[in-house]
């Protein structure tokens, strides 16, 4: 037994040896980024990673956040949620008690965000949530912030954009019953499109649930509905799916889409299909001018292809919180005044000049921004179609 | 946290690094549980004073939360500096209290014992509260972690009736879960919450608390209604029929919610109150392993033995087959539902799609990997699993690489899973060693 003490001993004094000593705490601040690098929808967290990585290395090319006049180190604190809620709870409780973050960018998702959120705020640490379109996930917390525009202002955009485009009375929406953005943005936009053309006008209503991969039942009644347009609010993969197998029913009349399609995915697994349709998105990547293409050349030079629009929510929401510490005055150097001291500055920010558009938060924490109607040019790219604003 | 040392007796040291180990636990041995926990306390508290001055010393950021893991994984040059805070203010402190004090310990737990066995119990309890106290206070992060994998263990034990005692192989477990999720939450927001969904609070939100534990209640009869309701239908089938029943079933539960407009559907439904204290999640567990462990102990239980091991059999020995199939299935979900609604309070959100696949194949990685059959094995796969999960967390993808190909391991090396057919008997774990 004695000898066994020693070996431990031995190993403990080992150990010390080649510690290196208590080297002096530098002045560093953190900033959280919580997003599903495992999971469901692992491109979603990769895109957040990228973005969050790009805009490190400016801070880093500028020597750090000047503050007050001083100019302090930064550290990105990047936490996988697995897209999962309790994940995202936990590791924004890390990163908020551990990590001792300034503020926290992410989750991505409604399903994280809302949680997650509930503990930034509990904790009174400003968190904002680039991609998230659950009104749940801001209301009622001061501390919590959003990146995009919220389906209440989306269904009507893409509604009044249907009327003036194509001068249809009538439409037909597709979409999944069990996956809370299509369903949300599915009813929106129908009461939007009934308030124009009336009670009614909305001629096929189909839903289909996560994971099916035949819609053509709903297809065909949507068809034989006599609608002029189908609207489907849904996620790459099954957007593929809907276009190809409509155009193979004999749909030839415009399919329209909303803010989710603007993944590169769509047009690699649709093809031609999804040539000349259009969606409502936060950006457009072909045609982009100024900071916006300045960030996608960037983008793809270094990750080798177009950033989808997570990707840029993201860096804009990093450019926010950016704002917002500079424009905080002065680090007291404790964390909890500081985080409130961020808050207060990102409530203020006027005008923010993103690469996804103008933005100013509302009370709520929502911001006031700009739509963007993107068409998928003949070679793919999706391009400028025009913008409404609120 | 949970130190089950094993009650081996070895024949002296021999040569080598196994006659160390082998020295290593009888030296040890004669230490009682007492010892232990009182080791774990001192350890405890020995961080809670001086952890800050020797994680600085040590060149640490903050102390070390769980075992120094995330620290190592993020930085590897911090490694020897983690290695040494846990040696020096986990390990010494316990193995020296417990052994050093380990005659005074079992005089004590020997005068306990005699006083009553169950006072012993309760006192044992009480320390290891304390202990989980005193380490969740440092953290919230440990907190929250520790509430999650109590919840776990719930979750796994109520499995493991059906499973590992039963015989059966269910699937519908998130189905129950969720039952018991959203019959919990509905009723604490309706009765003491002011809410968008359900109005103002019908009580005054201050006695919320106190009813707390109806709600957790409500939340087990839910799911083990759920339970009736497909084991019915499913009586007449075994093996892969059932599993695919109760698959349905999960199915069927999930589809329910998403389509249920009143609790929210695919949004889900948030702002539970902060009820789920460490206190009830943690008396909530003791509970559940209290009740599961007598449970599978009692004539019901070995019934439920015997119908897994032949059917036909336990019917001639006037074992009611169908009655006690029916109990253990409905008690099973009980306690799944209640653990439900002790996540749902802990997370205070609920969404249909968390009570999906993954989930069930987290809980079965839990029960398989513990042991079938076991209390003990449930504990152990519980806790390992989620604080693995937890403290593998840094490594991103390869955490889902390392924990499945452990998973295999166990398989290969234990095919019925860590600590399987074994009783668990606390009488003998609280007491005195000599």
């Amino acid at each position: 037994m004695k000898r066994s003490l020693s070996l431990v001993i031995g190993c403990l004094v080992i150990a010390l040896a080649l510690t290196p000593c208590a080297w002096a705490k530098s002045k560093t601040i953190k900033i959280g980024i919580n997003a599903p690098i495992t999971g469901d929808i692992p491109k979603v967290g990769e895109g957040s990673k990228y973005a969050a990585q790009m805009w490190l290395e400016d801070v880093e090319a500028a020597g750090g956040l000047e503050v007050g006049g001083q100019k302090y180190k930064v550290e990105l604190v990047i936490e996988d949620n697995e897209a999962k809620a309790e994940s995202a709870v936990k590791a924004n409780t890390k990163m908020i008690t551990q990590d001792e973050v300034l503020a926290i960018v992410g989750p991505q998702s409604s399903k994280q965000a809302v949680p997650a959120g509930g503990v930034a705020n509990d904790w009174a640490t400003p968190m904002i949530t680039p991609w998230s379109t659950n009104p749940d996930s801001t209301k009622d917390r001061p501390y919590v912030f959003r990146g995009c525009f919220l389906d209440p202002f989306q269904g009507p955009v893409v509604a009044n954009f249907i009327t003036e485009e194509f001068g249809a009375a009538k439409a037909a929406v597709l979409y999944d019953v069990a996956s809370d953005y299509p369903k949300g943005l599915a009813e929106f936009f129908k009461i939007a499109w009934e308030k124009i053309h009336g009670p009614g006008s909305v001629v096929a209503f189909e839903s289909f649930t996560t994971k099916d991969a035949d819609f053509s039942s709903q297809l065909t009644k949507i068809i034989q509905s006599g609608a002029e347009v189908i609207f489907t609010p849904q996620y790459y993969n099954e957007v593929a799916l809907i276009v190809q197998q409509a155009h193979e029913l004999g749909w030839q009349k415009p399919i329209v889409g909303s803010d989710s399609w603007g993944s590169a995915e769509t047009v690699n697994l649709c093809g031609p299909d999804c040539y000349g349709l259009f969606f409502s998105s936060h950006y457009a990547a072909a045609g982009a001018t100024g900071s916006t293409k300045a960030f996608i050349d960037r983008y793809e030079k270094k990750y080798g292809y177009v950033p989808d629009d997570v990707a840029a929510l993201t860096w804009d929401s990093l450019g926010i919180v950016q704002k917002a510490i500079e424009s905080m005055g002065k680090m007291t150097g404790n964390i909890e005044k500081d985080r409130t001291a961020v808050r207060n500055a990102l409530a203020k920010v006027k005008d923010f000049e993103g690469i996804t558009g103008k933005m100013t938060f509302t009370e709520d924490g929502d911001p006031i921004k700009c739509a963007v109607i993107v068409k998928i040019n003949d070679k793919g790219e999706f391009e400028f179609y025009k913008s409404v604003c609120p | 946290m949970t130190n089950q040392q094993p009650e081996i007796q070895s024949n002296g040291p021999s040569k080598g690094g196994k006659g160390y180990f082998k020295a290593f636990r009888s030296y040890f041995s004669c230490v009682p549980m007492l010892g232990w926990l009182a080791g774990i306390i001192a350890a405890v508290l020995f961080e809670r004073f001086l952890g800050d001055q020797i994680s600085e010393l040590l060149g640490l950021p903050k102390i070390p939360v769980l075992f120094g893991c995330m620290i190592m994984l993020k930085d590897f040059s911090l490694i020897p500096s983690a290695l040494a805070f846990l040696v020096g203010v986990y390990f010494i402190p316990i193995l020296l209290v417990g052994r050093a004090l380990a005659p005074v310990f079992n005089g004590l737990a020997g005068m306990i014992y005699k006083i009553s066995p169950m006072f012993s119990v309760v006192l044992h309890l009480a320390l290891l509260y304390l202990a989980l106290h005193l380490w969740a206070d440092l953290s919230a992060y440990r907190l929250m972690t520790l509430k999650f994998t109590l919840v776990a263990v719930m979750l796994t034990l109520s499995l493991n009736v059906i499973n590992g005692y039963m015989g059966e192989f269910s699937c519908s477990h998130p189905g129950f879960m969720a039952l018991g999720a959203y019959a919990a939450s509905v009723f604490t927001l309706v009765l003491f919450t002011n809410d968008r969904f359900f109005g103002e609070a019908l009580l005054s939100p201050s006695m919320g608390v106190y009813f707390f534990p109806v709600a957790i209640i409500l939340g087990g009869f839910a799911a083990a209604l759920g339970a009736l309701v497909i084991a019915i239908p499913s009586f007449r089938t075994r093996g892969d029929y059932l599993a695919i029943i109760s698959l349905a079933f999960m199915f069927i539960v999930k589809s329910l919610i998403e389509n249920l407009e009143v609790v929210g559907g695919p949004r889900g439904l948030g702002s539970q109150p902060n009820y789920a204290s460490l206190p009830m999640v943690f008396g909530w567990t003791v509970l559940c392993i209290w009740v599961i462990n007598n449970f599978v102990r009692s004539t019901l239980g070995k019934a439920l033995n015997a119908v897994r091991d032949d059917e036909s059999a336990a019917d001639a020995m006037t074992v009611n087959t169908r009655r006690t199939k029916m109990v253990g299935f409905l008690f099973g979900a009980f306690w799944a539902g209640a653990a439900g609604g002790l996540f749902a309070h802990i997370l205070r959100y609920v969404n249909p799609a968390s009570f999906g696949l993954q989930r069930l194949a987290e809980i079965l990685a839990m029960v398989y990997f513990g042991g079938l059959n076991s209390v003990h094995g449930s504990i152990v796969g519980a806790v390992s699993i989620s604080l693995l999960g937890e403290a593998l967390r840094p490594l991103e993808l390869f955490k889902w690489i390392i924990i499945p190909l452990l998973l295999i391991l166990v398989m290969i090396f234990r095919p019925t899973g860590l600590i399987a057919f074994k009783e668990f008997n606390v009488k003998q774990l609280v007491r005195p060693r000599n």
